[in-house]
């Protein structure tokens, strides 16, 4: 299985995967800013952050400030929405567990016939985009203005 | 290197800049607006590589890059629903025309510039 077919394999199973991340998220008592959010606010731009890992893995690519756009909107977003910094770092640490299970099990998919070096990779450039949103948004949170000062006005 | 004041000032340049697209968009002039696109993402990158170096602080935001799936930050920005709809009608625009998407374009550099600046 290449890596491609790796990036492929997360993109088919988008939506349920979206949906079991925001189960975790909802049903985690330490989080709690996600109280104030509607379905689709709490979603937002996840779905466009997995396609931009599945890209990247697609690319074999290492993340890093020029290709994870994405990863900074939702920064932007959730910062602008007021989600606690320690609430948006759980959710993408949730976000890391739910790509990582579906890595696990698309790699014992017989069918399929995986290369295990090409699943460390994918792996790798996932934990690795995920760490370039945590470092930002940890930057972010720890010096920007709050909002509503955020942003020209 | 660049002082904070002048790091400052690029990041109000970029999100006036960045919201003057947009509005361009939202008003569904789309000519040449993929090559203003590909420099204001150069000017992005500029400012997140220098922030990232740790030696500066963001006073104000910038906007992100990436607009695709931010119908809340369009709106927030100010643009009712019908502009929304004609700044995501860019992106089809541009798939349409450059026979791509969005961001691919932007990947492909001067490829995809507009045939008057080409």
């Amino acid at each position: 299985m290449s890596q491609a077919a790796i990036a492929d394999e997360i993109g088919k199973h988008l939506e349920r995967l979206i949906e079991i991340w925001a189960s975790a998220v909802r049903d985690d008592p330490r989080i709690e800013s996600d109280a104030i959010l509607s379905k689709p606010e709490l979603i937002d731009h996840v779905p466009a952050i997995v396609q931009e890992i599945c890209e990247l893995i697609r690319k074999n690519e290492v993340p890093n400030v020029r290709n994870s756009h994405e990863a900074r909107a939702n920064v932007y977003g959730r910062y602008q929405q007021g989600y606690k910094g320690r609430d948006l770092i759980r959710e993408l640490s949730l976000l890391r567990i739910t790509l990582l299970d579906h890595l696990k099990d698309i790699s014992e998919d017989e069918a399929a016939s995986f290369d295990s070096e090409e699943v460390h990779k994918s792996g790798k450039i996932l934990n690795l985009y995920l760490d370039e949103e945590m470092r930002y948004a940890i930057s972010v949170y720890g010096s920007a203005p709050r909002p509503p000062e955020a942003g020209v006005s | 290197m660049i002082s904070q004041d002048e790091f400052d000032r690029f990041v109000k340049d970029y999100n006036e800049d960045y919201k003057l697209l947009l509005t361009r968009a939202s008003r569904r002039h789309y000519d040449c607006l993929i090559t203003s696109f590909m420099v204001l993402k150069d000017f992005y990158n500029m400012i997140q590589v220098s922030y990232d170096s740790g030696q500066y602080k963001f006073n104000t935001l910038p906007y992100p890059f990436s607009f695709r799936a931010d119908h809340v930050l369009l709106g927030n920005l100010g643009f009712d629903d019908e502009e929304i709809a004609n700044i995501f009608g860019f992106l089809h625009f541009v798939k349409e025309t450059q026979g791509m998407e969005f961001e691919d374009c932007l990947e492909a550099g001067t490829l995809a510039m507009c045939a008057r600046v080409r």
